[in-house]
């Protein structure tokens, strides 16, 4: 038998912050198409040697766990090993797990492949859904906004979660004509009836200077509750979560 | 007179220590040695001295003190002569008597400018007028009861074999009590035990009355007592105070407990309470038809079955106040809130609401501890239990002599769960006494055992007597004729343990977490400390128990002590940063080292959550004294829906008795910020100025009044985000 590899450069046991609502096994896939500056698990974004692992170890970690309901895997971005993604959705499913992905967007024909295995799709946005607000957070000359709407549309379609993660970073997405714009966009591409539903939310996150990739981004200041919080009712959308050290827990707006 | 003084022809006068100065005499010395050796035949249990010894003492020391010449004496300093005259002559007992204890002025002058390592023992303790005080009472009294017990006990604590918690209050305290309310919602409020020294209240009409004595039982309490006080059912027992409250009134009488709890910085030389409360979210099967106390009568028409709403109210309004937090958004650390967990609870979705809230109180702060009752070992549904202090467990099982007529109070009678003392075992150094041979071990595991049970029947002996005497005051009260508050004779005695993964790392060359033969060696040991434990409590009648110790010290300590009388073995086995502690050794016992606490895994283990589960769940059946599971959350912002999922499981499938969630938090003094994540400066304003907060062994606090080996063990713990 061929051993089949993949570039999984961790395994958390147990996660009780990414997959909502569930305690969950995170499967991490090193490389990604994206050049975030504010990355926080940068030393991912490279698929290399050491991070390649037999799927058979991974399936194996994930099946032992016994104190978990779901397993994610996030990276890197997990869509660029799409067959290595679709064993261990399988797997995981047959086990009995509920199982979903991180993704930024990027590539929705590989989406769409998978999205019949999956329970919950979070989904970045970076910034304001136009090319150069994306330019200037992913650092890509012609970065896929196109891709990253259809993506959502193809999310919002499905019957699985869907979730909507926007890092507010101060100077780049933290205004309120950029959520506004935003919040139009997904109105148009049908977030209203899903979140109606209780399937989709937006969440939207502290940007952790200390943890960023770039210096540069290292040098920004978090944003504050209060302005995660008028951000979210900003919005006008329905079920937008606001995740801040300040909060403590990952909670709802209303 | 000064020049016959210099010429050694008189002795020079005496300044004594109760402010006198006059004359030498060594008729002085003789009384003193004949009446205060005295004390050898009540404590060891030996002739005192004779009246011809004492005699050719004081001859001699006067003689010494002449050839001396000195310019000052003092008492105390000839007391001192007369203790090294009295080893020069063999007389090693009537020294342990006759001897002063105190202090170098160094080290009190350290005290007070709060440095050192006393500064530092417990946690709960901060700089502050009061403490100094105690510490130097502390100092005073543990040398006294060192010297008071019979010597084989002394050594061995001295030594490290064992430690001897709360070494204090050994003659006056007994450790900790969780109080049946019923009996001061029915016989009122007496703080001082006498209603001497304080006014005596009636029983509580109102439902704030009720919460003031609530309050005030566990500082009054507090005074009497060594360790944690807490009430176990308090959720139930409240009930009847809150009938046709509404809401809001519930929520204002949860927060009033919980303030009143970190405010009353009383205890034992300014500190808060250690205080815990249990909260049921529903009344449990044995508690159903029982009468409600309160008012001051019996109930016979009303059975605490009837205010399950009430129960239910209240235990979501307290959960409600501590989400809330203090008036900076500050976590409440005290009274530690033990959220009981029933198969109902999780089974009858009416009590979703008390399981969630304490999932979102473990996400936001950490501050919940699960007390589960689901494992058949915990004795299901026909006892009571509690979980307190740092994780101590008491029960009473439905068989229990007396069981109905305390649920039915009959008569004042109730239940008084706590604990007399606790001696930890220090079990690395039993296996490196072993000479690796595991039947030697269990040998020595018993002689020591045997001191312990010694020490712990000693400590009996003595606090029965004061009990008897009245010198308890607050626990020996019989209002009206009632039986005493506490049933002295009803506690618990612990032994409890360090180090199990270091013994069974020596024996077998495995860590707990890295060979089934050191996890089968650790059971096999645990249910041999058992046995033994089983014989103690056949041939006293009392109740003894094996518990993990919460090592707040003496886990370091005796990783200390080892590297002095075990250095070859403690070496390899003592975790920590063991090349800083060398460094740092000269200058100071607070060394980053320490043993594995319990049972544990060790912390920096490199395995995930499941497996460590796995492996610490076969101990808690065995460990009835009291265990607990630690949780590390690494996440800044945890999800509380799947800490909920995660609690089921653990509630229904482990056999995990007791569980919490840690959480490190960081508080900035500047701004005021309040939030997850050990942060170096405020994630807010930049300050440096910030307290980080983590779970010390069983409670949480600032660690920048932790010891150097806590801090390092907090480095090492092994974070479940972190695996790769």
């Amino acid at each position: 038998m061929v051993r089949k590899m993949v570039y999984a450069g961790e395994i958390v046991p147990l996660s009780l912050s990414d997959y909502l609502g569930e305690p969950a096994c995170v499967v991490f896939f090193s490389g990604c198409n994206f050049d975030c500056g504010y990355c926080q698990n940068w030393g991912l974004k490279k698929s290399k040697e050491e991070h390649l692992t037999d799927i058979e170890r991974v399936k194996k970690a994930i099946s032992e766990n016994k104190l978990v309901t779901a397993c994610k895997v996030t990276g890197g971005e997990p869509l660029l090993q799409l067959d290595a993604l679709l064993e261990i959705g399988r797997f995981a499913k047959s086990i009995g797990l509920k199982f979903g992905i991180d993704t930024n967007g990027s590539l929705p024909e590989a989406l769409a492949t998978v999205m019949p295995l999956l329970d919950l799709v979070s989904i970045d946005i970076k910034a304001e859904l136009r090319e150069e607000s994306y330019r200037r957070v992913t650092r890509l000359r012609s970065p896929p906004v196109a891709e990253v709407i259809r993506s959502i549309e193809i999310a919002m379609r499905s019957k699985a979660q869907v979730e909507l993660r926007m890092v507010v970073i101060p100077g780049y997405n933290d205004s309120v004509s950029t959520v506004k714009s935003i919040s139009e966009k997904l109105k148009g591409l049908g977030y209203e009836e899903k979140a109606s539903k209780g399937e989709a939310c937006l969440n939207l996150i502290e940007f952790v200077p200390e943890n960023a990739f770039d210096e540069e981004f290292r040098r920004i200041r978090n944003p504050s509750v209060s302005l995660l919080r008028d951000l979210a009712l900003a919005s006008g959308l329905k079920n937008v979560r606001i995740t801040h050290r300040g909060i403590g827990i990952s909670q709802p707006v209303s | 007179m000064t020049e016959a003084i210099l010429n050694g022809r008189l002795p020079p006068p005496v300044r004594r220590s109760d402010g006198v100065i006059e004359p030498f005499d060594k008729e002085r010395i003789v009384k003193s040695l004949l009446k205060e050796t005295q004390l050898v035949k009540v404590l060891y249990n030996l002739p005192p001295m004779s009246e011809e010894d004492a005699r050719r003492i004081a001859e001699e020391v006067e003689e010494d003190i002449k050839n001396m010449k000195l310019r000052f004496l003092s008492g105390p300093l000839i007391r001192e002569l007369v203790s090294v005259k009295l080893l020069e002559h063999g007389f090693d007992k009537y020294r342990n008597v006759y001897t002063r204890v105190g202090m170098p002025l160094y080290d009190v002058y350290s005290i007070d400018h709060s440095e050192g390592y006393e500064a530092k023992e417990n946690a709960n303790l901060q700089p502050n007028p009061e403490t100094f005080h105690k510490k130097k009472a502390d100092f005073l009294s543990k040398e006294s009861y060192l010297l008071m017990m019979p010597p084989r006990i002394a050594d061995a604590h001295l030594r490290g074999d064992i430690h001897i918690h709360d070494l204090e209050y050994w003659g006056t305290r007994p450790f900790c009590q969780d109080h049946d309310l019923r009996y001061f919602f029915y016989y009122g409020l007496m703080p001082d035990g006498t209603g001497t020294h304080t006014s005596v209240a009636g029983p509580a009409k109102h439902a704030e009355v009720a919460i003031l004595h609530a309050a005030k039982v566990l500082g009054a309490a507090q005074t009497n007592f060594a360790g944690g006080q807490g009430f176990f059912n308090f959720t139930v027992f409240m009930a009847p105070y809150l009938v046709g409250l509404d809401d809001k009134k519930i929520h204002q009488l949860a927060q009033m407990f919980l303030y009143e709890m970190t405010q009353l910085y009383v205890a034992r030389g300014g500190q808060p309470v250690f205080s815990s409360i249990q909260i049921e979210a529903g009344v449990p099967k044995v508690w159903q038809d029982a009468p409600v106390v309160s008012h001051g009568k019996v109930w016979r028409d009303l059975t605490y079955g009837s205010l399950e709403d009430q129960v239910h109210a209240f235990a979501n309004a307290l959960l409600d106040e501590y989400l809330k937090g203090d008036a900076m958004g500050k976590m409440f650390n005290f009274p530690k809130p033990e959220v009981v967990q029933r198969r109902r609870y999780w089974t009858d979705s009416r009590f979703e609401d008390v399981m969630l809230k304490a999932a979102q109180l473990s996400a936001k702060y950490g501050s919940t501890y699960y007390d589960n009752v689901v494992p058949a070992y915990r004795g299901g549904e026909d006892g009571v239990s509690c979980f307190q202090c740092c994780a101590y467990a008491f029960a009473e099982d439905g068989s229990s002599e007396d069981f109905k007529r305390k649920i039915n109070f009959e008569d004042g009678a109730h239940f008084s769960m706590g604990g007399m003392q606790v001696i930890t075992l220090n079990l690395p150094r039993i296996a490196y006494r072993s000479g690796g041979d595991e039947g030697r071990m269990y040998e020595i595991l018993k002689e020591t055992m045997d001191i312990a049970r010694d020490a712990l029947l000693l400590k009996y002996r003595i606090m029965v007597q004061q009990f008897e005497r009245g010198l308890i005051p607050f626990a020996s009260q019989r209002p009206k004729g009632a039986p005493p508050a506490v049933d002295i004779k009803n506690l618990t005695h612990t032994i409890g343990f360090v180090g199990m993964n270091e013994l069974v790392e020596h024996i077998t060359g495995y860590e707990l977490h890295e060979d089934p033969s050191a996890q089968k060696l650790a059971l096999k040991v645990l249910i041999e400390m058992d046995r033994i434990r089983k014989t103690y409590s056949e041939e006293t009648g009392l109740k003894f128990s094996i518990a993990r110790t919460p090592a707040e010290s003496c886990a370091q300590r005796f990783a200390v002590a080892d590297m002095i009388h075990y250095p070859k073995y403690a070496k390899e086995y003592v975790k920590g940063d063991l090349e800083r502690a060398m460094s740092l050794y000269g200058e100071t016992k607070d060394v980053p080292i320490y043993y594995t606490n319990g049972a544990h895994v060790n912390v920096s283990a490199k395995v995930p959550l499941y497996e460590r589960l796995a492996i610490e769940q076969r101990f808690f059946p065995i460990l009835k004294g009291g265990d607990i599971f630690h949780v590390w959350l690494g996440e800044a912002n945890p999800d509380p829906e799947a800490i909920l999922k995660l609690n089921r499981k653990l509630a229904l499938e482990s056999w995990i008795g007791y569980w919490s969630h840690t959480k490190d938090i960081t508080v900035c003094r500047a701004c005021g910020f309040v939030g997850g994540g050990l942060n170096e400066s405020c994630p807010m304003c930049r300050s440096q100025d910030i307290r980080v907060y983590s779970r010390i062994t069983g409670y949480y606090q600032d660690i920048a009044s932790w010891n150097a080996a806590k801090k390092q063990e907090l480095k090492d713990r092994y974070r479940i985000r972190l695996s790769a």
